[in-house]
């Protein structure tokens, strides 16, 4: 995309990359449309306010969105477990995945430059912020089975051909910053 | 002729006793780098490099790997935290893999 350099270590429990323009656009749209498809599905006003307070919510089913049903997934392969699961659960989980969002958000933002400096915690923010992203893109460009055919063989004009190389982008991005922090786990 | 051992005698005592272990499961994903899922074995559970990549290998080759043994509320604390990290994981009892 550019003559980003990816994620490098940056001494002890730091790593830095450099975003152009245009890379700050796209991940900072995409941390925007993740935040909002996790916001809480709205019940038609049968929660209980009581209840929402402590995060158990009234839904327990799986989401009918497929996106949003990879980044939820069912913890049982039994629906009724798997419900009350939900219910005492995933309101949690849409929040630690929406704060991952947001601190890649936070880091692009604090940053004209493009400049990124992430400690431990921020590098795995990062890392399940765009691991979500990929799984969400992933859907919809239906990865499936480790086959990338149907994806290479696109024409130049089909839009899902540029949400690809955005997809591989980002895991070649992802890619970098894990050597970083492994190169740090090895020393 | 029934042989002994320990590993079954814990085995017996275990399902009389109730407290069966549970066990995490990770499925495979073709999304998921796989550097990314060692890395995420080792930050969780605190493995080492050696042994998550070896599950990482596991879950790729196989399909699944048991990832994690314990209670039941032990297991789904560790399902949250491997869904907070977009990994594709279940739990169920261990006597019924």
């Amino acid at each position: 995309m550019s003559a980003n350099e990816g994620f490098k270590r940056h001494g002890d429990h730091s790593y830095v990359a450099t975003f152009d323009t245009a890379e700050k656009e796209v991940v900072l749209n995409l941390c925007e449309q993740l935040i909002e498809l996790l916001a809480e599905r709205v019940d038609h006003g049968h929660e209980d306010p009581l209840a929402a307070l402590v995060g158990i919510t009234s839904h327990d089913s799986p989401p009918e969105d497929e996106v949003l049903h990879r980044l939820l997934p069912n913890a049982y392969s039994d629906d009724v477990d798997s419900a009350e699961f939900r219910r005492y659960t995933e309101s949690t989980l849409r929040g630690k995945k929406q704060a991952h969002a947001m601190s890649i958000r936070m880091a692009l933002k604090s940053s004209p430059e493009g400049d990124v400096e992430l400690d431990h915690q921020g590098a795995n923010d990062w890392l399940g912020g765009l691991n979500d992203i990929r799984l969400a893109l992933g859907v919809r460009l239906k990865i499936e089975n480790n086959s990338y055919e149907h994806l290479e063989l696109l024409s130049p004009d089909d839009p899902l051909r540029g949400v690809y190389s955005v997809y591989t982008w980002l895991g070649w991005l992802q890619e970098t910053l894990l050597s970083a922090l492994m190169d740090e786990i090895s020393d | 002729m029934v042989k002994t051992s320990d590993a079954l005698e814990e085995e017996l005592r275990a399902i009389f006793s109730g407290d069966t272990p549970w066990v995490t499961i990770v499925w495979d994903d073709p999304v998921n780098l796989q550097t990314y899922v060692t890395y995420v074995f080792m930050e969780l559970f605190g493995y080492s490099k050696a042994k998550a990549t070896e599950l990482m290998l596991q879950v790729h080759n196989e399909g699944k790997a048991i990832v994690s043994t314990g209670s039941r509320e032990e297991m789904e604390h560790d399902v949250a935290r491997l869904h907070e990290f977009g990994l594709w994981a279940t739990l169920q009892r261990g006597d019924q893999i």
